[in-house]
């Protein structure tokens, strides 16, 4: 079943053309063209993500040869997403995170909410013994055993895959040999693992880690250009703390609890012939885009009409002005407020944007992987 | 003085080399197991901070291979430095077995010292070993690697402890590194500092570079794939043998970098960090002799054993069809 559905996938992408005209303002959906544009962007700024050939044999040949997809290697993953079950407690902790070189101003506008902010100090129930009363403890009446008690219950596909994480003893050769190195050798560091301080970590958070480790997984994170949905598309291949690579009921660990098994899927990678990958289903990206774009470029529109105001935009203006400048053809009520004839007045946001907040969206599908290294500006 | 110990590399295959590896092996290998070249790479050592609890917690040391590692125009991460291999398939898990993995390491190992002693390169410096068993119908790959580093006798020891970069190096200095490395990525370099301008140079010219420069003000840097607060990352053993191989009179004690920073640390910190290590006289007397090799990597449970990769999860269509719901 899965197979036809994947075959009829691919003949829908082979058959639907490719989109021409810039639509980012009015469906959230970008070109080839824009794509490549806001992936430079999105290298030039941020380095960690560079663009990949991928096999030669599936290159599409809408988008530049070197320039088929993104990738950044090797991005942290601390915890599961399971530990990240909120509770009603921490609902008002919230907090406004402003990325003033991102957006290039102070202005409230860019602001971003942080919820849950005292998150780590309101599970200390010894510290805060009035938040956690509460809580209404239906079952198990100590405070802090129904808060951890009730994560562990939502941990998803734990047993089995705390089982699948050691290997079959049977399945290793059994052939260490310890005698290749004759002795210890002193400068050689002992293995270095991660290890976290038992003090302010809950064992919920640590889940199936023993001994308290925390279990760093990391991923490789991928960007392709869906060419059906017109959408960027994001890839994941994930390793744990040894490095081996994970199983998919494993990743789905790393993805909230909304999304695993519905839009995050197994599937073949489409510049690979033969790699599979996890993948968010792009069919709501085009909306949810959208909106958030909606959002954001009407805090751009205001902020640039108030600089060409104040007239002090030239030392901005050079700046941006590296970029591409891309500007949307269509005629939505953003364009209407950008009326003024003058070339490049007020633009609004300008799509070279797009995949750093397409990178903001898919860290809320995967919120311990940190995909969004965007924050960090 | 404590003893300086290093990070082991830490092998990380990307699942699309052993996509690689099952098509090389039916299309090009076939039953043949002679050792091919492999490139991996390495690039600086992340740490993350843990949003959390505001601790900094330091990412492995690793070595990745990734699909293209039999190509010869392979395409690198960015700020990754390549290092070649040898990888050797083997048809049966009995002759992956029973092979004589000393004389594998040992052989490439000579092939290290050869490159120090007789070319005076610092381009093997990181060679490393491959060796693996492919069970293609079940997709498992059985996998050891070998990171061969000589032992220096007596060892290395640092006078204090390693410190960030910038207590010993002005900003300036650091941000000059950082652009210089940024454009031009290289594994070691020598550093020095000539009427108030660095300047940045392969160790390959320690003699004419270093030529005017009192030994104080003399640093060896490299990129180093650790992250952890006190353990310099391995490439550094044998740079380290290298420099005493081939410059035994100037190098019992030497000013390190350990660079870690790909990029501006934006308000954060350096994280690079700068120790002077030296050793005890007495190690020169026969400059020449091979010394002594380690460094295969151990498996997951911590032994001398290989590891397993188990594609199965994501390459069995059987299993794949399971999950897809």
């Amino acid at each position: 079943m899965h197979a036809i559905q994947q075959q009829y996938w691919a003949v829908r992408d082979y058959l639907s053309p490719v989109l021409k005209e810039s639509k980012f303002k009015e469906h959230g959906r970008i070109t080839p063209e824009e794509f490549v544009a806001a992936g430079d962007f999105l290298a030039y700024k941020f380095p960690v993500w560079s663009w990949e050939r991928g096999d030669a044999s599936k290159a599409r040949d809408y988008l530049p040869a070197d320039k088929q997809y993104l990738v950044t290697r090797g991005v942290p993953c601390l915890r599961r997403a399971t530990a990240l079950a909120y509770t009603d407690a921490d609902e008002d902790a919230e907090r406004l995170l402003s990325f003033g070189d991102l957006s290039s101003t102070g202005n409230e506008a860019d602001e971003w909410v942080e919820t849950h902010t005292g998150r780590a100090n309101t599970h200390d129930s010894a510290a805060n013994p009035g938040e956690i009363d509460e809580i209404p403890d239906a079952d198990d009446g100590a405070g802090d055993g129904g808060v951890s008690g009730a994560m562990g219950g939502l941990s998803l596909g734990d047993q089995g895959a705390s089982a699948g994480e050691i290997p079959d003893m049977d399945d290793i050769p059994d052939m260490e040999e310890e005698d290749l190195e004759a002795a210890e050798d002193e400068a050689t560091a002992a293995p270095t693992k991660p290890v976290a301080d038992s003090e302010g970590l809950e064992p919920c958070e640590v889940e199936v880690a023993k001994g308290n480790l925390l279990q760093v997984r990391t991923y490789d994170v991928m960007i392709t250009y869906d060419k059906y949905y017109q959408t960027p598309r994001i890839w994941l291949i994930g390793y744990d703390e040894n490095r081996t690579p994970l199983t998919p009921s494993q990743i789905f660990q790393d993805v909230s609890a909304d999304h695993a098994f519905k839009t995050v899927t197994i599937e073949p990678f489409p510049h690979s012939a033969t790699l599979q990958a996890a993948s968010v289903h792009p069919c709501k990206h085009a909306s949810v885009m959208k909106k958030v774009i909606e959002r954001m470029n009407q805090g751009v529109i205001e902020e640039q009409q108030a600089r060409r105001a104040s007239g002090g935009a030239p030392v901005q203006k050079d700046k941006r002005g590296k970029w591409l400048f891309r500007r949307a053809s269509g005629n939505g009520k953003d364009d209407k407020i950008s009326a003024p004839p003058g070339e490049e007045d007020v633009e609004g946001m300008r799509v070279d944007f797009y995949l750093v907040v397409f990178l903001k969206f898919i860290a809320s599908i995967v919120p311990t992987i940190e995909v969004d290294s965007t924050t960090a500006f | 003085m404590p003893i300086v110990q290093f990070a082991p590399l830490n092998s990380l295959v990307e699942p699309p080399f052993w996509h690689a590896l099952t098509d090389f092996k039916i299309d090009v290998l076939r039953l043949d197991d002679t050792a091919v070249p492999v490139t991996a790479s390495y690039s600086a050592g992340r740490s993350v901070k843990d949003r959390e609890t505001g601790r900094e917690i330091s990412l492995g040391c690793n070595l990745s291979v990734n699909g293209d590692a039999y190509k010869e125009d392979l395409q690198l991460p960015p700020h990754s430095v390549p290092v070649t291999g040898i990888f050797k398939n083997f048809n049966t898990i009995e002759d992956f077995k029973a092979a004589d993995k000393t004389v594998l390491f040992n052989s490439v190992a000579d092939e290290i010292w050869k490159s120090i002693i007789e070319d005076r390169s610092t381009a093997q410096l990181s060679r490393f070993l491959l060796i693996t068993f492919a069970d293609l119908k079940k997709y498992k790959y059985y996998y050891w690697f070998a990171f061969p580093a000589f032992v220096a006798k007596p060892a290395w020891v640092i006078d204090d402890d390693w410190k960030a970069a910038d207590e010993e190096f002005s900003e300036d200095a650091l941000v000059a590194i950082q652009q210089d490395l940024h454009t031009n990525p290289r594994p070691f370099f020598l550093i020095r500092t000539s009427s108030g301008k660095l300047e940045l140079a392969p160790v390959e010219s320690y003699d004419t570079f270093f030529a005017e420069v009192p030994s104080e003000q003399r640093t060896i840097g490299f990129l180093d794939p650790s992250a952890a607060p006190s353990n310099p990352g391995w490439p550094l053993r044998n740079l380290l043998a290298y420099l005493r191989a081939v410059h035994p009179a100037s190098t019992s004690k030497l000013r390190v970098i350990c660079w870690r920073d790909t990029e501006l640390p934006g308000e954060g910190h350096w994280r690079s960090r700068v120790g002077v290590l030296s050793q005890a006289a007495g190690a020169s007397a026969e400059a020449h002799a091979k010394p002594g090799a380690v460094g295969w990597e151990k498996n997951v449970q911590g032994k001398l054993a290989p590891r397993m990769a188990d594609l199965a999860p994501m390459m069995d269509p059987t299993r794949l069809a399971d999950q897809a719901v």
